[in-house]
């Protein structure tokens, strides 16, 4: 059994980061992950306990200079229902829609839900679509350094990202998309809501004259990070999606995907599912 | 009320039918209710048990002395401490073990100031095992050399039940068709929002006060007592409000008697309650079954013959669980007229899980293999035949009166009626042969439509020596009345209704009426809450006990208005001439003037009700309930045939209730009913890896939720049960057993694929789609 010693609830980010380097901390949001995770054990509260709600400007969803910026504690909620996504970024609004409980959507926060790093992380398929970047935020002799790194590059496994201990991550960002742009985002699951990811799958890229230009693919629950479909990708770029080249992306995602067996589902599902829900989403666009 | 009102004239209304409000709802949906779960005593010390989480072992040497040198810790104990203690069907199980047979075993106990004490105790307990080879299926059970689980049962074989009626051999002979396939129903469990709690506390007398959430008080401190080694008169039972039982709390668990010897050793109440991923792992499931099943018809579709040879995994200990072929092979051998029967069920002990009762008590499993049978005969005959699929059945229903081979008096039989109204409500025949011939065109959403009918008792079920409910009732000087009744509420639904039926004969508001039962000191015996039975038993003994009250109330009142009592009625709280519903007296002024006279005439009568029926018996031949009912369901559902996921849109429901009671509480009954089949069918398993479980949460074992409830469709049939309450007859289970079938016909309809082993989760369905297709 870990005990907290504190509690700190700052209010600005520079002090938050600044308590990061210091070491020993547990960082809350929402608490939708990791309350669960410590009561089944698979974590442990460090001395202090900083929730990081109180700081305001990290809910902030804003687009300037060609670029959206999502504050990492905006809640799964707040993005859905923000007029600049649902204007330039729908694919967050479809994934939001499948997104656990209304209950957990008000809490649960899209930094919490990237840096959960969870294979199944629902929210990062369509940021991976949007070819987003994180900021980490952390403190060096007395002043507040801001990294960026490309959210592909982020995971390292189940649960395991590039952020160090010290740092925050602050935001999630990407270039507004063009108005060509259009993507789509596909979960398993009968449940309507609650549903644990057995497969996602996310596409989206730039369709004029009937060719898809520029196109990100991302799956979810299919190997041990959220990951980029570059077969995939290489498969329908700057093509006419026509009946022979979406059977032919379909067969690339499979090549993409590397599902295992687990409870939820077995690897044929999974694979078969992968296929399935690529081509229903390139039939849903063309 | 003004004495205005003494001058008019009331008429005679009735509630039955009506929708009752359930008293405790309100305070249920504002968060306001007390649960067992939220109990605290003065001095209550927090009770865990440490489980062993390996399936089969030897315990060679538990330490406990860490766990009981910590701060706060009052007590630890383990199967040394107690000896002797036996509990179970068959008393094979023990509070406390000296081996490990499952998963859930239970090792060791503490008693600490606090919960978090109490859990940090447990896992300072150092125990030593020596893991023993499982045995995980049936098959591996019944080899040769299979590890003897239970030293007492040498050959695995636990319970055994077999029953026969005429002569298969000329039956099987008469057959133009014969169906032979086998049925696996999956592991499945409660779910109860209130997980399993137990509060125990001894007074100086060594009188034990438990606070249960048991549904059968009164039987179950005859099955605690010998785990206890007290009297069975020592021990009170208090029921405060339950989050669910569902056939979960039908028997007493291991973690009730602990909770006892913790209170006893310590003098300190005890309370156990368990967190969610305990409740999964340690609770009864329902019981599993491999169900070999022939039937036999002829080509003119009259049923020859049905052959069910059932064979299930007892688990490690033997609760209520294996005893299901009780019910089993009444629907064997009276789901439709089935003029021969040969049931055989056999359980053999493993070092899994062990099953309990289960809404639906083994009739959803063998409904499951039965109503498919039936489909597939009906699709036969259509095709071969020419014989409507409704009409097949119509020849196979049981009317009014007929005995089945068991001896099941069908004295109101209403299957033709149920079959007929649900066929025309949903177009039944049009719609099936439409998706039959859309099946194999192309298109990835397939509809498809089945049906299933089942049949259960619903007058209780005699398995005890009685099937009674004792009821006490008195009216006070303000004309309210107090029940005292043996029957358990738990959800169900009883305490409207018996507020319902004692106002409609003594003329009051329901509101007016107070339920007492959740004290086994105050209450008088009853068997419990089980068998579809509380509504028909207790509902006839509180409307007995209120028809006395009523006539010692108008015996007085007739004699103050000089006319017979016959001529005089309880009307909306008035004692009023029959003919018109001319008042006579206020009914609270009528009853104080009986009670401050010379020679007091007090309202309290009381009444023990014993349903017509007859004990099952060893030969399993008997009229056991005093009624029973029959339900159809159709399905109407779309797969998509690519994620193999099974919508269920609608469900059309024609059930003889005998008589609609209350009729809010009759609805809800049928939705939560369904809810149950509905997570059996689709989406709910508990997975088992070598006798452990994989899956002890709510993210991976799926009850469905709200949004996947289809639109149903509810026909109430009402077929004006003889014996029951107002014509009633019991309900709450058909429900459950019927809708898991429709499900799997529809689904054959919708692709042409029958799925013998639920639940019918999208994977397998998707699965089995594509090997058909690339096949």
């Amino acid at each position: 059994m870990s005990e907290i010693e504190k509690y700190i609830a700052p209010e600005e980010v520079a002090e938050a980061v600044e308590a990061l380097g210091t070491g020993g901390v547990t960082i809350v949001a929402g608490g939708t992950d990791l309350t669960p995770q410590i009561n089944e054990g698979r974590c442990h509260y460090e001395p202090t306990l900083m929730n990081i709600q109180r700081i305001e400007e990290l809910n902030r969803i804003s687009l300037t200079d060609g670029e959206i910026r999502i504050g990492c504690l905006a809640t799964v909620s707040e993005i859905w229902y923000n007029d600049i996504i649902i204007e330039h970024a729908d694919i967050l609004c479809q994934t939001a829609n499948c997104f656990a409980s209304d209950q957990i959507r008000n809490a649960a926060t899209i930094g919490g839900n990237i840096c959960n790093a969870s294979p199944a992380g629902d929210m990062i398929i369509p940021l991976l679509v949007l070819g987003a970047s994180v900021e980490l935020a952390s403190w060096k002799e007395g002043a507040m350094e801001i990294r960026r790194e490309p959210l592909d590059k982020f995971f390292k496994g189940p649960g395991k990202t590039i952020r160090n201990e010290n740092e925050l991550l602050v935001a999630v960002i990407f270039d507004k998309p063009s108005a060509d742009f259009i993507g789509q985002f596909r979960k398993s699951g009968p449940r309507p809501a609650l549903e644990i990811s057995t497969v996602t799958v996310g596409i989206g890229g730039d369709l004029k004259d009937g060719k898809l230009e520029n196109v990100r693919v991302a799956f979810g629950a299919v190997g041990p990070t959220p990951l980029r479909g570059k077969a995939t990708e290489v498969a329908l770029e700057g093509q006419i999606l026509t009946e022979d080249i979406i059977s032919n992306a379909a067969a690339a995602a499979q090549k993409d995907a590397s599902p295992i067996d687990d409870i939820r589902a077995t690897t044929w599902y999974r694979n078969h599912l992968i296929a399935v829900f690529t081509e229903e989403l390139l039939n849903n666009v063309c | 009320m003004s004495e205005q009102v003494a001058f008019q004239h009331i008429e005679k209304t009735s509630l039955i039918g009506k929708r009752i409000k359930k008293p405790d709802a309100p305070a249920k949906a504002m968060g306001k209710t007390r649960y067992i779960n939220d109990m605290v005593l003065p001095q209550m010390l927090y009770g865990k048990i440490l489980h062993a989480g390996r399936p089969h072992a030897e315990i060679i040497s538990i330490d406990t002395s860490e766990a009981e040198n910590l701060a706060g810790v009052h007590l630890v104990i383990t199967a040394k401490d107690t000896p002797e203690l036996r509990l179970g069907f068959v008393k094979d199980n023990a509070p406390l073990k000296d081996r490990v047979r499952c998963e859930r075993d239970e090792v060791a106990a503490v008693a600490a100031e606090s919960e978090a004490i109490a859990a940090a105790a447990i896992k300072l307990i150092k125990v030593d095992y020596k893991d023993l080879p499982g045995v995980f299926t049936v098959e591996d059970s019944q080899k040769k050399d299979a590890p003897v689980i239970q030293e007492h049962f040498p050959d695995n074989k636990s319970l055994k039940f077999e029953f026969k009626h005429g002569d298969l051999a000329e039956a099987e002979a008469k057959s133009d068709i014969i169906l032979d396939d086998v049925f696996n129903v999956h592991l499945v469990t409660h779910c109860c929002m209130g997980t399993s709690c137990a509060i125990a506390d001894f007074d100086h007398n060594g009188k034990l006060t438990i606070y249960s959430q048991t549904q059968y008080p009164y039987n179950y401190k005859m099955d605690l007592a010998p785990a206890l080694g007290i009297d069975a008169g020592d021990i009170r039972v208090i029921q405060p409000p339950t989050g669910g039982s569902f056939g979960a709390k039908l028997d007493v668990y291991p973690f009730e008697p602990v909770a006892a010897i913790l209170a006893q050793k310590t003098g300190r109440p005890v309370k156990i309650l368990f967190d969610r991923e305990e409740e999964f792992i340690n609770s009864p499931t329902r019981q599993p079954a491999s169900m070999h099943l022939r039937s036999g018809c002829t080509s003119d579709g009259i049923l020859t013959f049905r052959a069910a040879d059932v064979v299930m995994d007892n688990g490690a200990y033997t609760s209520w669980g294996a005893t299901v072929p009780v019910i089993m092979m009444r629907t064997t051998s009276g789901h439709y007229r089935v003029p021969v029967v040969d049931f055989k069920g056999q359980a053999y002990y493993t070092n899994n899980s062990y099953a309990g009762s289960f809404r639906g008590y083994g009739n959803v499993q063998m409904t499951y293999a039965t109503a498919q049978h039936m489909d597939m005969f009906a699709e036969r005959l259509a095709k071969d035949h020419d014989l409507d699929p409704i009409e097949f059945r119509l020849k196979n229903a049981q009317k009014s009166g007929e005995v089945t081979p068991q001896k099941s008096y069908l004295r109101e039989c209403a299957l033709a009626e149920c079959l007929t109204t649900a066929a025309e409500a949903s177009d039944y025949v049009a719609k099936l042969n439409k998706y039959a011939a859309e099946r194999e065109q192309k298109g990835r959403y397939k509809h498809g439509i089945g049906l299933a009918s089942s049949i259960h008792n619903a007058g209780g079920a005699k398995i005890h020596k009685s099937d009674g409910c004792g009821t006490i009732l008195k009216m006070d000087d303000y004309a309210r009345v107090t029940v005292i009744t043996g029957a358990s509420e738990i959800g169900q639904g009883i305490d409207a209704v018996i507020g319902q039926i004692v106002a409609e004969e003594l003329g009051v508001p329901p509101e007016h009426v107070t339920l007492v039962n959740n004290d086994s000191d105050l209450g008088p015996w009853d068997v419990g809450v089980h068998a579809s039975r509380t509504t028909f038993i207790a509902g006839n003994g509180a409307r007995r006990a209120a028809i006395k009250a009523k006539k010692q109330i108008l015996a007085a009142a007739s004699k103050q208005a000089n006319v017979t009592a016959e001529e005089l009625d309880l009307r909306g709280g008035y004692v009023v001439q029959d003919k018109d519903g001319a008042v006579v007296t206020r009914l609270d002024k009528m009853l104080r003037q009986m009670h401050f006279q010379p020679e007091p005439d007090v309202v309290m009568v009381s009444d023990y009700y014993e349903p017509n029926s007859e004990p099952e018996g060893r030969d399993h031949i008997s009229d056991h309930s005093a009624a029973y009912s029959h339900a159809v369901h159709i399905a109407e559902v779309v797969v998509d045939t690519l994620t193999g996921e099974v919508k269920v849109e609608k469900v059309t429901m024609a059930q003889d209730v005998g008589r609609v009671i209350n009729r809010m509480g009759l609805e809800a009954q049928m939705e939560g009913g369904l809810a149950f089949g509905l997570g059996f069918a689709l989406s709910e398993e508990m997975i088992f890896e070598e006798g452990r479980l994989k899956n002890p949460n709510f993210r991976d074992y799926k009850v469905p939720t709200a949004p996947e409830m289809p639109d149903l469709d509810i026909h109430f049939i009402e077929s004006d049960c003889e014996e029951g309450p107002y014509g009633a007859k019991g309900i709450a289970e058909l429900p459950t057993i019927v809708i898991a079938p429709a499900i799997a016909n529809a689904v054959y309809n919708a692709t042409g694929i029958r799925f013998f082993n639920p639940p019918m989760t999208p994977e397998k369905v998707a699965r089995a789609i594509w090997e058909k297709k690339n096949s």
